[in-house]
Parts: C-alpha cells; structure tokens; sequence
C-alpha cells in the first residue's frame, strides 16, 4: 500500500519562513486595523454542520465543500466560508447584544477544487461583519474600512463599486421563467455578449430589453453613471444608481478618484448580497483580492432578521503580493549565538534570556565545544558569539573554511 | 505600459487570428516568423503567447495572459471562470453523438458506454437527458471505440463528416456548436478595461464577413 506520510494533500501547503511572515505580517496589519475601529474577533468552529452552508442561502455549491459524517451520522463541512457561520453565531448567542455589533474574523476556509488547476483548497481569509446596521453610514464604515485596511498593506489596489439589486430590478421586468433569468445571469456574470444577445433576441423589445442588454457594459469610471441613467427601469434602479453615485463621490472625495470603479453587472452566485458589492484588485493578481457587500436577508434564515454588511480579504493573495512587491524584508538570522562553556549552561540561558529582554535577537548554543559554535553561526548567518563564562566576552564569527557546498547544503537543512 | 498578454491556441485558431490582427492593421511578422519562440510582440502594445488549448484557459484564469483565444469546445470541456466575451465566427464546428450507421444508439435498456476525447461535455450531455451512460475517455482518435466494440457511440467534434463516413459511422445528434472565443481574465478586464474593449472592438469589426451586416 501506498503511505501517503510525505507529501500534503493537493491545495494545501507548509509556510515557511518568509512566506508564514508574510501572512502573520497581513494578519497583524488587518486586525489591528480592524480592532481599532471597534470590531471584535471571533473564532468560528473548524468544522460546521451542513445545514449553516445551505447553498440555496449561501450559494456555496455542495461540490466544492469537504464534508464528513459527525459520531451521530449528521453531515458536517469543513468551513467553506466566514460570513455563515457567523450569521449563525450572531442569530444565536449574540442576538440580545445592543446592535449594531461589530465582528472580525481571521481564520482558514477550505473548498475543493478541481485538481492540478494551482488553486489553493486551504486559504486564509481575514474580514468584518458590521451586524444590525443598514444605512448610508454603515456602508460608508465598511468601504472605508476596507479602503484603509488594505491601504495598509498594497497601497495600489483597485476598488469596484457594484449594487446587487440593479440586476434584480431589470430581470423583474421582463418577461422571463426562473430557468432563463438564472440564464441570463450566468452569461452576464461571464460578460458572454453574443450569448445574451441571442437570448434577448427572442423577446419583445422594449425598454427593459435594452438595459440587459447594456448591463454587462456597464462598468469602468463614473462615466457608467450616465450611460446607466436611462436605463433605470424602475423607480427602485434609479434610487439605487443615484445611491452608489453618492457613494462614489463620497470616496472621490478622499481622493480615491482614479482608484474607483463601477460595475453594474455584478452578479455572483454565491450571492446572498442585497444592496451594494464591492471588490478590490491589484496588479499581478488573476481575482479579487477583498470582496464584500449588503446582506439583509441572510440573518432571517437563521430566524433573527437584521441587516449587515461585511468583507473579506484573502491573506494569502495580499502576503503573496507583499512579497512580490518586496514589502517583506527576509526573515533574518539572530543577532547573537549565547555559547556557555562548560558548567555554564544555566547562566549562558539566562543570559540570552537578558539579551532578548533588551530587544536583540540571540540563540541558545546547543553545542558543547566552541568550534562548533563558531561553525554553526557561520552556516546559520549568525554575526556574533557572546562567550558565557566566569564572565561575558563576545567574539566575532570567524569566516568559516568548511568547503562552499557544505555551507549552501547547511543553510537548507537550517 | 505593459503590452497586453494574449494567449493563442497555437495551430489553426492562430492562424485565423494573427489574420485578424493583420486585418486591423498589427505587425504580426514575429509571429510569422516565429522560429521556436512562444512569446511573440504584435504591434508594440500586444504580446502573444502560443500554448495549448486547454493552457490557454489556465494562463488566462489566473491572469498570467489578460486575454486568450479559445475554441468553445475547450470552454465547455474545462469550464470557465473568466469573461467570454466575444464569439470571433471562425473554427466552426460542432460537437456531435456519433455511432454506427443505422443502428438506433437510443434503442433496448442495455447500458450505453460513450467515448469521448470531452468527457464532460459528454456527461454533461446527457445528464441534460437524465441519462445514465458510462463514460470512457480516449485521447486520440475516438472513431476506433465504436469500432473495437468498446462504446456504443462517441462524442466528438465534427467539422465534414468524412472521417465518420469512412469508419461506417453518422451523426445521430447534434451537442452543441462550435466556435473560437476571445476570453478575458476578470481582473485585467477591470485594471484595462481601455485598451481591451478597444482591441475587442476591432477584433469583432474585423470578425464582420465581408460585407456582412453589423448586429
């Protein structure tokens, strides 16, 4: 039998080194920012029933969730996603909380991909939830928070501005069976022109008709808002467009101006999303790298209806382009390697222990003679050796002789 | 600026293509005299890249190349995560049911067993008919299954017909047709939109039959 004890499975990996600094460093950035504006952390279980994914709420398509059969024979996932679990938690032990309550959340989702496509199936995500709060300022609080958090970490991203219920306003009136809106959704989701003009073709023209049409279309700068103004159908779109204009001004006015886009045809699936979406890109990144937006329905499944409105930002995608973007120093080596000398040991830890109190960096010597020392810092990178005896002496590390290869094959296995 | 990445599917979708460039007016020399080379300038703003169908669709998927060029087949075959966002009008063809000749692939309980080079257009297929066929996948020449008596039919591309012809094989049904797409990764769709929906508009002019009216 094949042992599978080397290997991980497919879409997970270690972090090593600079890497783990990477997403730790992310982590950091996100939650303090996150903190400081009042939102608390939570932890959600590793491992949730079934039931909390419904993918008719959530949209999380049932494929590309890892599920296993808890003692009792129930179905269970492991967490496809944040935003779920905690509306459950909010729906039940926080529901008698004063509103509006602020939550944040940094913890790994899983979902399973088809293989060798390079996508992760463990990823690290990192987000808030502003609960029991709808509303111009609430949207504003999120975007903003959004915008500064990830300001903090890639000042170059891109924001998208969307509203989930323009689609929703036009579909309603035309005259079309739930099969073909859900059609017609999927190719302006994939922004398939030809495909949705031979599905339009079949109907009636009419106003409606037109603003399908252009939906896909209707996306780049704040010129969208003109384009999208006569194709407002309804009362309902009109207020909604000339809302995310509001909004967008409001962001110009920070001088986010040439960062700021607007689509109109956001159209998700896994969309539990009511009223404005939006999402952030960076260069030298295939997708979103924040995504977030309005759900007001989505706590009424969990039988304590209130509105929200939520992010989330993918860790990994962010450390990945910290480092790229060479915004991570390399991880490196301590300062000082604490060798004590015989019947020293004791003393030379405490030493170490006083040097970090002061802020350097040190190891401990594991070795029992000097010469290895001197030889391990070499390999290691380490610059000094503080000699614990009687009393405290340091040494520079002499350059070391050994042959090249063993210092390049010491510093892998380090 | 950075030139924008197209990847093409190399052979006859990159031909029709570097056609169409030409047609709008690009240098398309250092793809015509491309040596081994797979990265290749066009004009000075578009850079090709010549790779394999299927990887055409994984370089654009994660936005290694802004755009590609791709048969539907291969979009239906591995699925799609990116804007399609024209159909470019060459490489028609179409996926087809193929069996013996006469024999009514349709008929009796028994099980049905279907080769395919596409074997998820092939059950995709006939899930939409709520049917339960086994599904075996063959990489070159599918004709043979029918033949050795390994499946009943096959799923395949079917431009003329000849190849089915020779081997006493016909098309029992059409699947779907057939045609190259210009496919666009989403987050250069929103980073360049500019230069795109400038480059997708010529490209869908120049698509234009000749003399063919504008829709």
């Amino acid at each position: 039998m094949k042992k599978y004890n080397k290997i991980t499975p497919e879409g997970t990996k270690d972090l090593l080194f600079e890497d783990c600094m990477a997403h730790r460093k992310v982590e950091a950035i996100l939650s303090k920012s996150f903190s400081s504006r009042g939102f608390q952390e939570v932890v959600t279980p590793g491992i949730e029933f079934y039931d909390v994914m419904d993918p008719e709420v959530s949209g999380i398509s049932p494929e590309i969730m890892y599920k296993t059969i808890d003692r009792h024979g129930r179905l269970v996932v492991l967490r496809p996603d944040s935003t779920m679990p905690i509306a459950r938690l909010t729906a039940t032990r926080l529901q008698n909380l004063p509103k509006p309550i602020r939550l944040y959340y940094t913890q790994a989702v899983y979902r399973s991909h088809p293989g060798l496509t390079g996508r992760s199936d463990e990823s690290m995500e990192t987000g808030v939830e502003l609960l029991g709060a709808s509303g111009r300022r609430a949207d504003l609080e999120a975007i903003l928070t959004a915008v500064e958090s990830l300001s903090k970490c890639v000042p170059d991203f891109r924001l998208e501005l969307g509203h989930a219920g323009f689609f929703r306003a036009i579909a309603s009136q035309l005259p079309i069976s739930p099969e073909e809106r859900e059609r017609i959704r999927e190719v302006i989701e994939s922004k398939n022109y030809a495909a949705l003009n031979s599905i339009l073709d079949d109907l009636e023209p009419s106003l409606p008709v037109t603003a399908m049409r252009r939906l896909p279309r209707l996306f780049g700068g704040e010129e969208v808002f003109a384009a999208a103004e006569p194709l407002c159908v309804t009362e309902e779109a009109k207020e909604m467009l000339d809302y995310l204009r509001s909004l967008y001004q409001d962001l110009a006015a920070l001088g986010l101006g040439s960062r700021l886009m607007v689509d109109l045809s956001l159209v998700q699936r896994n969309d539990y999303y009511t009223g404005i979406v939006f999402s952030a890109y960076a260069e030298n990144w295939g997708d979103a790298i924040l995504a977030g937006g309005r759900y007001d329905n989505l706590l009424a499944h969990f039988d304590a209806p209130m509105p929200a409105i939520g992010f989330s930002v993918s860790v990994t995608a962010v450390a990945k382009l910290m480092l790229k973007q060479g915004r991570i120093m390399p991880v490196e080596a301590p300062e000082v390697l604490v060798f004590g000398e015989e019947g020293y040991e004791m003393k030379a830890l405490l030493f170490a222990s006083e040097l970090a109190e002061k802020g350097k960096t040190c190891e401990n010597s594991v070795f029992a003679s000097l010469e290895e020392a001197e030889k391990y810092a070499a390999l290691r990178g380490i610059r000094k050796i503080a000699l614990v005896g009687e009393g405290v002496s340091y040494q520079d590390v002499p350059f070391y002789s050994g042959s090249r290869n063993e210092a390049e094959d010491g510093r892998k296995t380090v | 600026m950075k030139p924008l990445r197209i990847a093409l599917t190399k052979g006859r979708l990159e031909k029709d293509t570097v056609e169409l460039f030409e047609k709008i007016g690009y240098d398309c020399s250092a793809v015509r005299n491309k040596g081994r080379k797979l990265i290749l300038p066009v004009g000075d703003r578009i850079e090709v890249v010549l790779a394999k169908a299927a990887d055409v669709i994984t370089y654009v998927e994660h936005g290694v190349c802004d755009m590609g060029v791709v048969g539907k087949d291969t979009i239906m075959e591995n699925g799609s995560r990116f804007y399609e966002v024209l159909d470019l009008g060459f490489g028609k063809c179409r996926f087809a049911l193929a069996g013996p000749k006469g024999k009514n692939f349709y008929e009796g309980f028994s099980e049905k067993t279907v080769a395919s080079k596409y074997p998820n257009v092939t059950r995709a297929f006939f899930e939409s008919k709520a049917m339960d066929v086994r599904v075996i996948k063959i990489e070159g020449s599918v004709e043979l299954a029918p033949l050795l008596g390994l499946a009943d039919a096959i799923v395949d591309i079917v431009e003329t017909g000849s190849t089915l012809k020779e081997n006493g094989l016909e098309v029992k049904e059409f699947v779907a047709d057939i045609s190259a797409r210009l496919i666009v990764n989403t987050a250069s769709m929103k980073l360049r939109k500019r230069e795109i929906e400038e480059l997708t508009a010529q490209m869908e002019r120049a698509a234009q039959p000749e003399g063919g009216a504008n829709l």
